[in-house]
Formats: structure tokens, C-alpha cells, sequence
């Protein structure tokens, strides 16, 4: 096995094993948001949480999968370690940038839900009687 | 859900459009509308300061509180789903008084403003 074949394969086991990482950090804190969007409604929360981390899942591996040709051959181990570290480095910029727009929606959707329920935004000037109709 | 009632001036031609207008908006809030200076209004809100409604809109919710003019637009936008934030935005400490001004001006114009703007028939 060649050096360049090594680091490819350290390039893709920890690649994986850091998105998965991050999806299931997301699939497990992201439902308590979802819940509470969806008023207490679990059944749809977990389908949409289910469907985000789908989502997350494939941009990420797209994004690795795309990202694993180095386009030079790799002839010592500090090559190796250099073209890895630049590699790898660029998976977790775009995962934590995917993380962020997870919450991003999240947050989003938590206000929205929020905002239906919301008080009035102003105290009254006073009170009356009413009649009925 | 509650339901607020809202006084309105039937005879300026401005009031009448966004009438109009508020009620085609999907609602968070049931809103009715009654005419001021009605029957109906004098008997459903017997202790309420009448002449008041002369002069701004306004908005009463089912438990009996009054919102007058500025507060009483805030009211119909907080009960229009598309403008709650709005509702929210503009009674922030920095824009409330901005919004107050700008409600009376146009309340106490509105005859004008809808004669200029051939609102009124």
C-alpha cells in the first residue's frame, strides 16, 4: 500500500467518523427544539429531525467524497501528515458551517412557533364592561 | 383563542380601506368590527368613554381591556399573522414613541388624507 493510498484512507476514516459525530450531536440535542416547535407533537418532530440529519448526511459525505483527490503524489510521511491536516481541516469548516445553519434553523423555527402564542405587546389604557352580543 | 373588537370610524374613507384590508388578513386573533357611535357599540361597552372613539381607533379584547389609537394598531397588528413581530417591533422602547407620533398624525388627518386620495365618496 502506497503512502498516498494510506492517507487517503486516514482521510476518509476520519472524516466519516467526525460527521457522524456531528449528526448524532445534532439528531440527539436538535429534538428537544422540535418538540418544543411543534408543540409537544413527537411523532412529527422525530420525522423532521430524521429528515435533517438525512440531509446533513449527504451534503457532508458529498462534500468528502468531492474533496478526496489531492492531485499530487505523496512521497514522504510529513506529506502525508500535511496534505491530511489540509484535508481534514476543510471537512470540519464545512461541517461546523452546516452545524450552524442546523441551528440557525432551529432557532428559527423555535421563534416563529413562539411568536404564535405571544402576548399582547402592550398593556391596555384601562378596562370596561362588555355585554354580550 | 381571544377576540378583540374594534371601533372603528365608518365615515372616513381611509378607515373604511383598512378595514377593509385587516380583514383579509389571516388572523392569530378573532377581530369583529363595530361602527362607533352605534347602537351596538353603546350597548355592548356600556362604561365606555364614547367621545374617545371619536378620535382614535379602538380596540377592546373580550376580557374588557380598552386600547386606544397607537395601542389599538398595535393590537390589530399583533392579531394578524403575518405582522405579530411587527406588533412586537414597533412597541420596543425605541420605536414606541416614533409609532405614537406617527398613528395620531395620520388619526388626526384622516379625513383630509382620504378626501386628497379620493378615499372618501
Amino acid at each position: 500500500m502506497t503512502l498516498g493510498i494510506t492517507t487517503y484512507l486516514i482521510y476518509l476514516a476520519v472524516s466519516i467518523a467526525l460527521t457522524v459525530w456531528v449528526a448524532r450531536t445534532l439528531h440527539k440535542n436538535g429534538r428537544v427544539f422540535l418538540v418544543d416547535v411543534f408543540h409537544g407533537n413527537e411523532a412529527l418532530a422525530d420525522s423532521v429531525n430524521h429528515l435533517l440529519v438525512v440531509g446533513f448526511y449527504l451534503i457532508n459525505f458529498g462534500y468528502v467524497s468531492l474533496a478526496l483527490k489531492l492531485g499530487y503524489n505523496v512521497a514522504t510521511a510529513q506529506e502525508g501528515i500535511e496534505a491530511l491536516s489540509v484535508k481534514v481541516g476543510m471537512v470540519l469548516i464545512v461541517l461546523g458551517g452546516m452545524h450552524f445553519f442546523n441551528l440557525f434553523i432551529f432557532s428559527r423555527m423555535r421563534r416563529r412557533a413562539s411568536l404564535q402564542n405571544g402576548p399582547p405587546p402592550i398593556a391596555p389604557d384601562g378596562f370596561t364592561v362588555v355585554q354580550e352580543a | 383563542m381571544p377576540a378583540l373588537t374594534v371601533l372603528y370610524d365608518p365615515l372616513c374613507g381611509l378607515c373604511r380601506r383598512a378595514h377593509g384590508w385587516i380583514a383579509e388578513q389571516p388572523k392569530l386573533v378573532e377581530l369583529s368590527f363595530v361602527p362607533i357611535k352605534s347602537e351596538e357599540a353603546r350597548h355592548r361597552f356600556p362604561n365606555l368613554d364614547h367621545a374617545r372613539t371619536l378620535k382614535d381607533l379602538t380596540v377592546i379584547s373580550d376580557q374588557g381591556a380598552v386600547y386606544f389609537g397607537p395601542k389599538a394598531w398595535l393590537m390589530v397588528l399583533w392579531s394578524l399573522s403575518k405582522y405579530r413581530e411587527w406588533a412586537y417591533r414597533l412597541s420596543s422602547p425605541e420605536l414606541l414613541p416614533t409609532t405614537r407620533r406617527v398613528v395620531s398624525l395620520i388619526s388626526q388627518n384622516r379625513y383630509q388624507i382620504s378626501r386628497a386620495s379620493g378615499l372618501s365618496r
